[in-house]
């Protein structure tokens, strides 16, 4: 078996084992057979099915579709800026989301729908703000290495601080949002997910399209118009559909950081660098990680829960530390391409 | 094959190219030389459409550029850029079957005719048994053959190559571009390529265009065109050129009085 075929191996292997001890373990135990019959053969009078159903079984969709939308994200995001530190996370786009969430439900008491259509306009601008910062910042057209990151930071600190001062300014409705703000997978959040979901099915299918594009921009965006790539068509498209992709799984759960950055990290040795195969890597991968890191957030301290994202972070602070050092703090062993 | 008329094209402010004019014979390999900065990378950039303040009209077998798409555009003319860049992890045949995009349909990949093109590509380049090996891993040599084969395997005509031998020692400079001289002979392609060294130049290429301050100064074949009278013309530079053993030489003097001429 090659190693390529023993990562696929793998990753749909850890998929199914998360998945079902995810769904297994829990403040009770319920065995797989139990759960199986949960989900099948639903028996509205037994205790068990009831927590499988309406409890585990939406976290569990919800961490699949946080941990594709966002490994997928972050993979395009990290080719398309040639960025190993690029991400939802790390560009503004999960900050501007969130902010516009929080905006729309403080000010103007949108509804579950509106908020939506708010967090894909937020995210969106929070990319673009991202985006002006830097090329201000580095007075070029295509900013690229640490400027844009720390022009995503100063932007995601801004509207995180926005974001708070909206949560502050409101402390009767405080509660409502204060764990969704961190990145929270609970099945409070089933009835966005029954409503977002497709969205970021949808973006993650369009870029799965675009994968040979993309990849071919990835070497170059002249040597991809020389092999008949449209380059601003390409590029605007896939960066649309990565900010809705990220949007709406804030949407869903609020910001769930550091998939986007952490797991292209982890599929690209062993698929290679072709978006064809990345993205559907990062997609199983990502979502492995998130059944996990919900998995441990309920578990490691119980009684007491972690919200997934407090888990997430402490993950991904730690692996954005070790990037950092490898890519930009060492002496440069790599050869230049 | 690929004309040019009245040419210009500027970055901002600042014009490169003022009233270029040249055409390229088709199956010869043509070297564009001439010194920093005279509009060489910037001609090849406009044919290739990259220059979006140019003027003037250049035509493949009659058919203005512009009016070409993208994709019809790279199925007949591929570019081989000076700096080439590839993401790590990506294997020299991901990178290769890349190069087939503009014949693939949108969900379409590689057919059986394009799978045999791009194993002839490494096999031209010798590079046929590393198609598993990340680009990224392969020697400098062996890079800018893998990035020949992929200009290759797209299967244009005409080929524009920006300085393929830059970056490279003096075995693969001539490896490299025996190479290229080879794809004009024995399999039609007509090249365009920047070339910054004169024996190179004399060596290899069939034509020369001598450009200065965007304008072409001297075009012909090369034993016709690279004379003394033309190098101290375009470089502002004084050379002894001779013919030794049958080839060409182009021996610099540098700022330094010419002895007496041959």
């Amino acid at each position: 078996m090659s190693r390529r075929q023993l990562f696929w191996a793998g990753a749909f292997g850890s998929l199914l084992l998360s998945l079902l001890l995810n769904l297994s373990v829990g403040a009770g135990a319920i065995g797989p057979g139990t759960v199986f019959d949960a989900i099948f053969r639903f028996d509205p009078e037994t205790y068990e099915h009831f927590v499988v159903l309406y409890q585990r079984v939406p976290r569990a969709l919800i961490a699949l579709q946080v941990g594709a939308t966002m490994a997928c994200a972050g993979a395009v995001l990290q080719g398309l800026t040639r960025n190993p530190l690029a991400a939802p996370a790390t560009l503004g786009i999960s900050a501007g989301a969130t902010v516009a969430v929080l905006i729309g439900v403080y000010l103007f008491d949108l509804g579950m729908q509106a908020q939506g259509l708010s967090a894909l306009a937020g995210g969106l601008l929070g990319f673009l703000c991202c985006l002006a910062v830097a090329r201000l910042v580095a007075r070029s057209r295509d900013p690229r290495g640490l400027t844009l990151i720390l022009s995503g930071a100063l932007v995601s600190m801004l509207l995180f601080g926005i974001a708070n001062a909206l949560l502050l300014s409101d402390p009767s409705r405080r509660t409502d949002f204060l764990a969704w703000v961190t990145g929270n997978i609970n099945h409070f959040y089933a009835d966005r997910l029954a409503m977002f979901w497709w969205i970021g099915a949808l973006a993650l299918l369009l870029l799965l399209i675009l994968a040979r594009p993309l990849t071919l921009i990835t070497i170059g965006a002249e040597k991809a118009a020389a092999a008949g790539v449209n380059v601003p068509v390409v590029t605007g498209a896939a960066l649309i559909a990565v900010a809705f992709a990220a949007s709406s799984s804030v949407a869903i759960c609020g910001p769930v950081a550091f998939i986007g950055l952490v797991v292209p990290h982890i599929v690209r040795p062993f698929v290679g660098g072709a978006f064809g195969l990345i993205l559907p890597a990062a997609a199983v991968t990502g979502a492995v990680v998130c059944l996990l890191a919900d998995l441990f957030a309920r578990t490691a301290f119980a009684p007491y829960l972690l919200h997934t994202g407090l888990v997430m972070d402490l993950l991904g602070g730690a692996v954005f530390i070790l990037i950092v050092k490898r890519r930009y703090l060492t002496a440069r062993t790599r050869r230049p391409a | 094959m690929l004309e040019a008329t009245d040419v210009t094209a500027s970055y901002g402010d600042a014009p490169i190219l003022h009233g270029l004019t040249t055409g390229f014979a088709a199956g010869r390999l043509t070297a564009l030389i001439g010194p920093n900065g005279c509009g060489k990378s910037t001609f090849l950039k406009t044919v290739m459409g990259f220059m979006p303040q140019s003027t003037g009209s250049i035509t493949l077998d009659g058919i203005p550029i512009e009016t070409m798409g993208r994709r019809s555009l790279a199925r007949r003319v591929a570019y081989l850029p000076q700096e080439s860049y590839c993401p790590d992890y990506l294997a020299l045949g991901e990178l290769i079957e890349l190069a087939g995009y503009a014949r693939y349909s949108l969900l379409g990949g590689p057919s059986a005719r394009d799978r045999q093109l791009f194993h002839d590509a490494l096999d031209i380049v010798g590079l046929a048994d590393l198609v598993h090996r990340p680009v990224s891993e392969l020697s400098g040599g062996q890079r800018q053959r893998a990035w020949i084969a992929m200009v290759l395997a797209q299967d244009a005509e005409l080929i524009l190559m920006d300085e393929p031998v830059n970056h490279l020692d003096m075995k693969y400079q001539y490896a490299v571009l025996e190479l290229i001289r080879d794809l004009t002979v024995r399999h039609g392609k007509t090249i365009v390529a920047v070339l910054h060294d004169l024996n190179l130049t004399a060596a290899f290429a069939d034509d020369v265009v001598m450009l200065r301050d965007g304008r072409v100064e001297a075009a012909g074949p090369v034993r016709d065109t690279v004379t003394r009278a033309n190098v101290e013309r375009v470089f502002d530079f004084q050379a002894d050129i001779f013919s030794h053993q049958g080839r060409l030489v182009c021996l610099p003097f540098g700022s330094s009085p010419a002895p007496a001429a041959e």
